[in-house]
């Protein structure tokens, strides 16, 4: 699924203002990321940030997201249970899993707990030998939430939800009216060589396409289902203007008009409109794909307790709530649940979800990637 | 063949025309002989170690399978390079999808380094005629603009080609946008791509890579010809002109015949630059014409890590870079033997 790092309000404001970000663009991040992760391989990010008996080290999206764990999220945990949290930086999620391929080789491991994507977390177990399972007997805190987000492939719990995103249509309401639905992309009266769609197949256009047009996740099950979809997206083409692989592009291209509409993060979305940028953050009534992040343990950890007790902290209603607020991820689990206001949680939230064909993307990958990069390439 | 059999390298002192002082003379000369003739077989250890290795690791990892859904694992497996020649689903059906991609790779860094050294060839010329301290502070400022990475350019010509606060929006105050739609020439602007139903727009365009592409080698012509050009014996010029040749005759018959090499060499070291190039493209070329350079990264570590694959691109993208080095030497060559 698209490689993001969830972004709290400091990013976006780090934007000068000339509309560049302050932040580093996808290839100096991809350079850090990649030291980083040849660093952490080595373990020379191993420098323990407290002097307490237990540890643990927890592997998230480096940048801002990183960074708002380590302000936020990491001490309230150590508070509540003395346990100390040494952060690893992570460049993304499948770059994760090659380093983690690695280190199982080498036998030693850079993190306790990683934080992959669903479709990463279900090639990792499917390659095999690279998560373990996790107990988490006694933790009650799991059945906050949504069962959807408890990744259990067979008899064992491979992966437990941390924090969701959303990917929404996104419009400039100054220049075009709000689309009541994803079908308004396909006219090009008004939206000829103007949108901007993620250039990646497993960007959930596909989803998007298939409960628009289609029977949703059913369509994706077979190949005939895939083409057909694809098909109808070569049709959207002319009136796309970026098709973007970072999430920095589209933000530029939003904010200079050179796109007035298109898919995009609904939580920087809401931050850059409530900035002041003409940027409308939109359910329409097929609604808008749903992406999650998991925990998982390495097989060479030894802190599965640790992991255990981390895990259950991250379920409790209070920490989502409080990631939602510092880092404009979605809760896994109700509103009702958490002590969010209406106004906070539709900032980083909305209905109806797409759940995406996470199942379909992995078992078809190359015939996707390969149709897919055919039809852009037309 | 023996590494005796060749030459032991020249102590630096006598390749330097200049005497070295006194100090640095003798450092030279009390080199110890023994570890001379051990020099050749380390650097030929060396560039093994580093060149052909990394290289031999590539191809096999080219002959690896891919398992869906997971990751691939070693084999003797052929299919990658099938793939991009006849597409995945040969042989019901056919797909140029990865030659597409090899074209554009070598079409952009093919324009982008004949216009640098196009557009650097008047320009170094005209350097080289100025004061020894402008030519200094010239080359102290096509210096600084070399350390600028790819990074800081693109993002520089993406704000300079954006709607709001880049060319579209200087076209549009100037009244030029208004003009071309009031005279027609909007369409025809759509159908090229450069314009949408409201405003002209640059970005995703082949003008705009091309654009950013020349700029980012532009100065490495500037100091590749500079030496050159800065040699050439002025009474050559000053012959032609005085038997009566125009300039631009003497451009052409003396100045460019007389740096033809150092301008093929400098046209070929910026193609091999130019085809590496990631940033430029990925922002700036709409998918159609993106090269090969991105689709080798998104295969290796994108979503699907199909390393083998993206080894074989990456492996047909070299063997094609080498055959057309190969080309251009022997071209060189046979116009020189010509001549």
């Amino acid at each position: 699924m698209p490689e993001r790092k969830p972004v709290t309000p400091n990013t976006y404001m780090n934007s000068n203002a000339s509309g560049i970000p302050a932040s580093p663009s996808r290839r100096q991040a991809l350079k850090l990321g990649a030291g980083a992760t040849a660093l952490a391989a080595g373990g020379l990010f191993s420098i323990p940030s407290f002097s307490a008996d237990r540890t643990l080290r927890i592997g998230t999206y480096g940048g801002y997201f990183e960074n708002s764990f380590k302000e936020f999220v990491y001490p309230a945990f150590t508070e509540a249970t003395g346990i100390a949290v040494e952060s690893v930086t992570q460049p993304n999620s499948s770059d994760w899993l090659v380093t983690m391929q690695q280190a199982a080789a080498s036998g030693s491991s850079p993190t306790d707990l990683s934080l992959f994507a669903r479709d990463t977390m279900i090639k990792a177990s499917r390659i095999g030998g690279l998560i373990a399972p996790l107990d988490l007997a006694g933790n009650s805190s799991v059945n906050n939430l949504e069962e959807v987000f408890i990744y259990k492939p067979e008899d064992d719990i491979l992966g437990v939800g941390a924090m969701s995103w959303f990917v929404s249509m996104v419009v400039n309401p100054d220049q075009v009216d709000v689309p009541a639905s994803w079908a308004d992309f396909w006219d090009s009266e008004n939206f000829e060589a103007s949108l901007g769609l993620s250039k990646l197949f497993n960007s959930f256009l596909l989803d998007i396409t298939a409960a628009t047009f289609f029977d949703g996740a059913a369509t994706l099950s077979s190949k005939e289902g895939i083409l057909a979809v694809i098909e109808k997206i070569a049709e959207l083409k002319s009136n796309v203007a970026l098709w973007w692989s970072a999430e920095s592009q589209m933000e530029q291209a939003m904010k200079n008009e050179d796109v007035i509409g298109g898919m995009y993060f609904h939580d920087v979305a809401t931050l850059m409109a409530s900035d002041g940028f003409p940027i409308a953050s939109v359910f329409p009534k097929e609604g808008n794909p749903q992406d999650y992040g998991s925990w998982c343990l390495s097989p060479l950890s030894e802190k599965s307790d640790e992991a255990k007790e981390f895990i259950a902290f991250s379920c409790d209603p209070s920490t989502q709530a409080l990631m939602s607020r510092k880092i404009g991820t979605a809760p896994l689990l109700a509103q009702s649940k958490t002590d969010l206001s209406d106004d906070e949680f539709t900032a980083v939230s909305g209905t109806p979800a797409i759940t995406p064909a996470y199942e379909s993307y992995l078992d078809n990958e190359t015939f996707i990637s390969e149709n897919w990069e055919k039809m852009l390439a037309s | 063949m023996s590494t005796h059999a060749r030459k032991a390298p020249e102590p630096v002192a006598s390749v330097i025309t200049k005497p070295l002082p006194a100090g640095l003379q003798e450092t030279a000369s009390s080199e110890p002989v023994m570890l001379r003739p051990l020099l050749l077989p380390l650097l030929i250890g060396a560039t093994c170690l580093l060149c052909l290795l990394p290289f031999a690791l590539v191809l096999v990892i080219s002959l690896g399978e891919k398992i869906e859904g997971a990751a691939w694992q070693w084999a003797l497996d052929f299919s990658q390079y099938r793939r991009f020649f006849v597409g995945l689903e040969w042989p019901d059906s056919v797909s140029f999808l990865y030659s597409q991609k090899l074209f554009y790779s070598f079409y952009y860094a093919t324009v982008g380094a004949v216009l640098a050294v196009t557009l650097a060839f008047p320009f170094t010329w005209l350097m080289t005629r100025q004061s020894r301290q402008l030519q200094t502070v010239w080359l102290v400022v096509l210096l600084s603009i070399v350390s600028l990475s790819e990074v800081f350019v693109v993002m520089g010509w993406d704000v300079l080609l954006s709607n709001r606060s880049g060319l579209p929006m200087v076209l549009r105050e100037a009244g030029v946008t208004g003009w071309l739609k009031d005279n027609g020439f909007f369409p025809l602007l759509r159908e090229w791509g450069l314009a949408n139903p409201r405003d002209l727009k640059f970005k995703t365009s082949g003008f705009a890579v091309i654009l950013t592409m020349t700029y980012l080698v532009w100065p490495y012509a500037v100091i590749l010809l500079f030496p050159p050009l800065s040699r050439m014996d002025n009474s050559l010029m000053e012959a032609a002109q005085t038997m009566g040749a125009r300039p631009m005759t003497v451009v052409r018959t003396v100045i460019l015949p007389s740096i033809r090499i150092p301008l093929m060499g400098t046209t070929l070291l910026l193609f091999v630059f130019l085809l590496g190039v990631y940033v430029t493209v990925s922002v700036f070329a709409a998918p159609p014409q993106q090269t090969l350079t991105l689709s080798i990264y998104q295969s290796i570590r994108g979503a699907t890590l199909n390393a083998p694959f993206g080894a074989a691109q990456a492996v047909v993208l070299l063997v094609s870079a080498c055959l057309c080095l190969g080309a251009s030497h022997y071209l060189a060559n046979r116009s020189k033997s010509r001549s």
